[in-house]
């Protein structure tokens, strides 16, 4: 499937550039997309954490370089690591995304973290993501809110 | 390394026949160290009272964004499948984060998940006696100058059986139904 998108989206590409499009119209070199994004409830003032799965459905890697949120006092990708029979969190100061291929955020591994939320987020809430890829590509995301 | 003297202890086998649980089962169970906590609405929980009942225990913190409240859902969605059975199965929360989490804030996050469910804390001498009879850690990480420092804890959910023994860890991520469907096999 990923060998088969490569070779449409190059196929694409060479057309494009075939038919004398303008440079600047063709695709940037990653296509970042966010789905499935959600956050947990959580009180005001309290830490939680928001989840989604990034794509790169371009041909070149990214790579996530910050988060910030205005709905929290400080924004950090973290990461929830197993050892010894003890559960570790560290922050994150990038995350890769390659090309064509997917990178997810959920539970029990990377995560945002959400420390300090400005208002009680309850279930039907929704918290903003300002996601900044070192490409130049910043991404907005909706997290909704869902039950702990 | 600092972590739970119990692993070396115990053996990931079946607990019967059938599917196996899930978690780490002890070949021989002992009997579960003491633990004995007030609760902030001034309920006085004492483990060895429990006897005849499932005791589930996660040592963790309520400033936790991930792994505690993955945890807690997961046990919430498990007392769900169990129907009337888990009036036979004790749910409880334990701080390890004394210098933050009052019995107040304890009990109130544990009672997000279920308003069965008990969150207990206790002062800094209290919760250091129970890490050591339990032989766990649980210490902070990032800048101790910090407020927001996380704690690295405990990652299992110590099972205490009827007769009082420490009988099960499960590891993080056994998703809801999956842990009832284990339960059923210990009560």
């Amino acid at each position: 499937m990923r060998n088969w998108q490569r070779i449409f989206g190059s196929c694409c590409s060479a057309l494009v550039v075939a038919c004398g499009a303008r440079q600047d119209a063709a695709p940037p070199g990653s296509v970042i997309t966010v789905r499935d994004a959600w956050a947990r409830s959580a009180d005001s003032g309290a830490m939680t954490a928001v989840y989604f799965t990034l794509a790169n459905t371009g041909e070149i890697s990214d790579t996530l370089a910050a988060v910030a949120s205005p709905d929290a006092e400080l924004t950090e990708m973290h990461i929830s690591t197993q050892h010894g029979g003890m559960m570790h969190m560290s922050p994150v100061t990038s995350l890769p995304v390659p090309a064509v291929d997917s990178v997810m955020f959920r539970p029990l591994g990377a995560h945002v973290m959400l420390t300090r939320v400005r208002k009680p987020l309850a279930v039907g809430d929704s918290v903003s993501l300002h996601l900044t890829f070192v490409s130049g590509q910043a991404v907005e995301v909706r997290a909704g809110v869902r039950q702990p | 390394m600092r972590g739970s003297r119990f692993f070396p202890l115990v053996s990931a086998t079946l607990l019967a026949c059938g599917e196996p649980i899930r978690g780490v089962v002890m070949d021989d169970p002992e009997p579960a160290p003491a633990l004995t906590l007030t609760a902030f609405d001034g309920t006085r929980f004492a483990l060895e009272n429990e006897k005849g009942k499932l005791v589930l225990l996660y040592f963790g913190y309520t400033h936790c964004p991930d792994v505690c409240p993955t945890t807690m859902g997961d046990w919430a969605r498990a007392k769900r499948a169990l129907g009337e059975r888990a009036e036979r199965v004790r749910f409880v929360f334990v701080s390890m984060d004394p210098d933050r989490d009052t019995p107040e804030l304890a009990l109130g996050y544990a009672r997000q998940f279920d308003a069965a469910f008990l969150g207990l804390s206790g002062t800094t001498e209290e919760i250091e006696a129970l890490k050591k009879a339990w032989s766990i850690a649980a210490y902070p990480e990032g800048d101790p100058r910090s407020r927001d420092y996380t704690v690295a804890h405990p990652a299992h959910t110590f099972v205490v059986d009827r007769q009082g023994r420490l009988r099960v860890l499960f590891p993080p991520g056994v998703r809801g139904e999956e842990l009832a469907a284990d339960l059923r096999k210990l009560l």
